[in-house]
Formats: structure tokens, sequence, C-alpha cells
């Protein structure tokens, strides 16, 4: 939901939200981005070896949302991420959008597990986004 | 097996292409026809809407004809929550569009195998071809309606396979 009040865009929402997650032992995280592919037949059929870059962002936290209620079962986690951080490596990697840089997301690392990100949102102050908070689930490997 | 498998999926990519221009998905940066190889991509955890993904199933061989017969089950999935300029209210339409599709993408029931793991891929002797497809009941999950078709597929091995 984005704020509609008729001020000025200011950065203060997103140093606030930095120096919010810094304090509560903010960490990193890996994302495994996909390079582009080259969209030939070989690539669809799983017979060219994908790319992957390995794109830090931080601060991020995390926390669990759902235990896993059966052996087998994924728990799910959400991870609260820096918008500025974000910003930055959409910059760096010259795409259009976070949206992007999440959908070409393979998997997130952090503290050496993976994770599969299963929904995106954000919080927005002022028009401009200052939190992204991924839901994420832990992958087949970690869960067995 | 694999070439079958390939050639599969190449001839419904390309006449998706054809038939529905605009059924696209974004995979790793790259605009695609709306039709997926399940095991040939990442990991998700919810399949993508409005896209056909492929899964390959049951197996099974014939070796007492003159040259040995595979028959493939492959399921085909796909779901939608229709449009948002419709606030969803069509996603029933959504589905038969996709219905209708998959039924035109699939026919003729054969294409000619081709070995794609040569470069440039190479035209084998035989053909794939494929039953009649099976459309089991949708379900519905929340918004989301989904149907998963199943066609039996058939190549005969080749030499070299």
């Amino acid at each position: 939901m984005s704020d509609t009040a008729a001020r000025s865009p200011v950065s203060a929402p997103q140093m606030i939200a930095d120096a919010l997650l810094r304090s509560v032992a903010g960490s990193s995280a890996q994302l495994r981005v996909t390079g582009a592919s080259s969209d030939s037949s070989q690539s669809e059929l799983g017979l060219i070896a994908t790319t992957f870059s390995e794109v830090v962002i931080s601060p991020v936290v995390m926390r669990k949302l759902r235990p896993a209620a059966k052996p087998g079962d994924a728990s799910q986690w959400e991870m609260l991420v820096s918008a500025t951080s974000v910003q930055a490596q959409v910059n760096a990697l010259d795409l259009q959008s976070a949206q992007a840089l999440f959908s070409m997301t393979l998997a997130v690392t952090m503290a050496g597990a993976d994770y599969l990100i299963e929904s995106v949102a954000s919080n927005e102050a002022f028009g401009k986004v200052y939190l992204y908070r991924l839901t994420l689930r832990e992958t087949f490997q970690q869960t067995l | 097996m694999q070439n079958a498998k390939d050639s599969f999926y190449l001839a419904l990519r390309s006449r998706l292409a054809v038939i529905n221009p605009q059924r696209t998905v974004l995979v790793r940066g790259a605009l695609r026809p709306g039709i997926l190889l399940e095991d040939a991509e990442a990991p998700v955890a919810q399949p993508p809407a409005d896209v056909f993904v492929m899964h390959w199933g049951a197996l099974g061989a014939e070796t007492e004809l003159p040259s040995a017969m595979v028959a493939m089950e492959c399921e085909i999935s796909y779901c939608t929550s229709g449009t948002q300029a419709f606030g969803g209210l069509d996603r029933g339409r959504s589905l038969t569009a996709m219905d209708r599709e998959l039924i035109a993408i699939l026919r003729p029931p054969s294409t000619p195998k081709v070995n794609y793991s040569v470069q440039p891929a190479a035209p084998m002797q035989t053909q794939v071809f494929w039953d009649e497809p099976t459309f089991p009941s949708i379900t519905v999950q929340r918004d989301r309606v989904s149907r998963s078709a199943r066609v039996m597929v058939y190549s005969y091995q080749e030499q070299g396979e």
C-alpha cells in the first residue's frame, strides 16, 4: 500500500529501515541470479548449462513464519530486505525493476542454507519502497 | 527416448508460437512461447499461471518389435486466475482458451524426430507420434483454476539411441 501524502519524496524512510534492520542484527544474503539465457532451443531443453552470479544484499533479517508440520514439509520464512541494497543491485545489473531481479533469482542463500522465493511484497512511504518482504520456503534438500 | 522428448516439446513450442503468439513467458530474462519443460527449469514454489508446463511421467517399452518402441506419458499442466481487467471473473474462459490451444498444438499427432544434442540439430529417420489427450476435471484452488492433461507419446528407438 503506497502512501499518497502530498509531500516530497525523501530517503529518510529507507535510511530508517536500513538502520532498524542493522540494529536487529541485520545480516547479508546472497541471491543466485541466472544470467540472461541465449533463448536457444538447447537452453530450453537443459542442454546448455545456465550461468549464475551471486548477488549480495544487505542488511536483511529472517524470521520463521510457519514451522514444518510434519517431516518432509517445508518451513516458511520471511526475509526483510533493505530497499536501498536491492536498488543498488538493480542498477548494477542494469535491470528494469526489483521485480525483474527477484524473477531472475533461482535461490536465496543465507547462512549456508538455500531458500526459494514464494512471493515478494514491498512497503512504501512517500511513494518510495523502503523495504521488501520476501516469503521464502526451504529447498527440498533441507526439509529431509 | 531423450530425442523423442526433445522433439515433442519443441514441436509443441513451435506450434504454440504460431497459434497464439501472445502466450509468452519470461524465463531467465528471455521472452519465450508460453510452454515450459519442468525438468529443464529452475524449481519454483508455484507453477506460473497462463503457461503450459510439461512433465514426463510413466514409461513403457515394447522390445518384441523389430525396432523397440518406447511409450512415455506426458502431463501438461496449466492454470489461470483470469485477467486483471475482468477481476479474475473470466478465469473459466481463460482455461477454456488454454484447453483449445492445447488441442490445437497437439494436431497433427506426430512430428519428425530430431537429435538436438548435436549442433546443428540432426533430423532422424522416424517420427514421434502420440494419442489423443485426456482432460481430467479441473482443480480449483481459491482464485486459480488448473487442469493437467495427459498424452501418451510414442517413438521407435533408432540405432545409437
